[in-house]
């Protein structure tokens, strides 16, 4: 005999286990490079650029993204370079949630800019032992398409971004030259936090 | 694929490049130091940084603010004209360059593009090989150096021209003294004015064409002399490339991966 109760707890199971492969379809896209920066791409628009929410909820929105698709840890290591290594833990400690606030406001800024851009994915390769890059195109309407490529590397739960190279520029190695001359110059790792601290006030300010 | 003729004077320039960097790495102070002037390429700083001041203030004063007016006044497509015009009286510079590299398909390329945009393109004004599906590309001096294997030598920074470096701020020379029409038309006894006019009109194009980038970079950055350092040199290499997205810049350390994960404890 069954009961109606063991039914429903039955069919519940069932109904989980039969959800299971589509769960894990569902997330195929973290491990697929491409359709990685796809699914970036398309929520980035959707829920960001085209959403018609206030600038601080996508500017909150934008850090959540940026948080979950791109490995801040690993792109801070990179940036601070050399320099990681002769700072003090608290500075070390300070480095990482600053440069996330720089990046967060820099880009929020200029989210009112957008004008129906979209991007092409166009193919990836293998970039080392546990990376990969994805080439694409963000085609424009004035301004003409320009090229961008995307570095990732495998993480815990898929893909996580470690650069973006805009026309052959990339993000990473261009934030870590200018943050060297910034501590060779003004003052080791503490001078460019004191710096990187007054940008974030003024860009905050600016984003309203 | 490379030519061999042109090696004496791709090793005399090489040449100076390296005496150039040699001195300068020889005041380099401290270890440290030393590892940034490796990665910025920049063994000029002081004297860029004091060029870049004195570029910056003519921007301000000068360029910016006719750029500005230009793009606000002048509407999109007449400054679109403007563009393809000095892009096609300035295709003798990219035909020549094609050559020296020996790059005979971009070369036909080039003097197709100035024979149909020319003629139905009236005078350069418009564009249609570009829809006749060949595009523009642009080859300077400094690129068909790059291509003979010469090093690109220090960053350099200079006013008006704005960032370069040793090899193609010789190339820029060499490029106007040599293959730009305009001044083979002022060799020949005419009015001065009109090599300054063509000077002008082409840095307010530029300007105007990249003051957006710029002008970004210059908000999102703390020194934007060291950020467009960084940027620039390497727009510049992927130009060498013509444009191919493979090799990316080299990012390998001493520690492998950059990127890597950090060991689990």
């Amino acid at each position: 005999m069954i009961s109606r109760r063991d039914f429903t707890a039955a069919s519940l199971t069932l109904g989980a286990c039969a959800g299971l492969p589509a769960f894990a379809r569902a997330q195929d896209w973290r491990n697929d490079p491409k359709s990685f920066v796809e699914k970036f791409a398309q929520v980035g628009i959707s829920e960001i650029l085209t959403a018609p929410s206030s600038q601080k909820e996508k500017t909150e929105k934008f850090r959540v993204l940026f948080r979950d698709y791109f490995d801040i840890p690993a792109i801070g290591r990179f940036v601070l370079g050399r320099a990681a290594r002769t700072a003090t833990p608290d500075e070390n400690n300070k480095f990482n949630p600053l440069f996330e606030d720089v990046i967060v406001y820099t880009w929020s800024r200029r989210f009112g800019e957008y004008k129906g851009q979209s991007l092409k994915v166009n193919d990836s390769a293998a970039d080392g032992d546990e990376g990969s890059v994805v080439n694409s195109t963000i085609l424009g309407n004035e301004g003409g398409n320009f090229v961008v490529q995307w570095r990732l590397r495998k993480r815990d739960g898929g893909n996580r971004i470690v650069d973006v190279i805009i026309e052959g520029v990339s993000m990473a190695i261009t934030y870590r030259q200018e943050y060297a001359t910034i501590i060779q110059q003004n003052g080791g790792v503490g001078g460019l936090i004191a710096q990187m601290e007054k940008q974030v006030t003024d860009l905050k300010a600016k984003v309203g | 694929m490379l030519p061999s003729t042109p090696r004496p004077l791709a090793t005399m320039i090489a040449a100076a490049a390296l005496a150039l960097g040699l001195s300068a790495c020889a005041s380099t102070k401290t270890p440290e130091a030393a590892a940034d002037v490796a990665e910025t390429n920049d063994h000029l700083e002081p004297f860029n940084r004091a060029m870049f001041k004195v570029d910056q203030g003519l921007d301000a004063v000068v360029v910016r603010p006719v750029a500005w007016t230009y793009r606000k006044v002048v509407p999109g497509f007449a400054r679109r004209g403007v563009t393809n015009f000095l892009r096609n009286l300035r295709s003798p510079i990219t035909f020549a360059n094609d050559v020296l590299q020996g790059d005979m398909n971009h070369a036909g390329e080039t003097m197709g593009r100035f024979l149909i945009n020319t003629t139905v393109g009236i005078g350069g004004l418009g564009d249609p090989a570009t829809d006749l599906g060949v595009p523009y590309h642009y080859e300077d001096f400094g690129q068909t150096l790059a291509v003979w294997g010469v090093d690109s030598g220090s960053y350099l920074y200079l006013p008006i021209i704005g960032p370069t470096s040793v090899r193609d701020g010789f190339g820029l020379a060499v490029d106007n003294f040599a293959f730009d029409p305009v001044t083979w038309y002022s060799y020949a006894d005419n009015p001065g004015w009109v090599q300054w006019a063509y000077f002008g009109t082409l840095l307010i194009d530029i300007k105007a064409d990249t003051m957006p980038v710029t002008d970004e970079l210059k908000a999102s950055s703390i020194d934007y002399y060291a950020s467009l350092r960084a940027a620039y040199q390497q727009n510049r290499a992927k130009e060498v490339r013509n444009g191919a997205a493979a090799p990316l810049p080299s990012m390998s350390t001493e520690d492998g991966d950059p990127f890597a994960a950090p060991a689990k404890k």
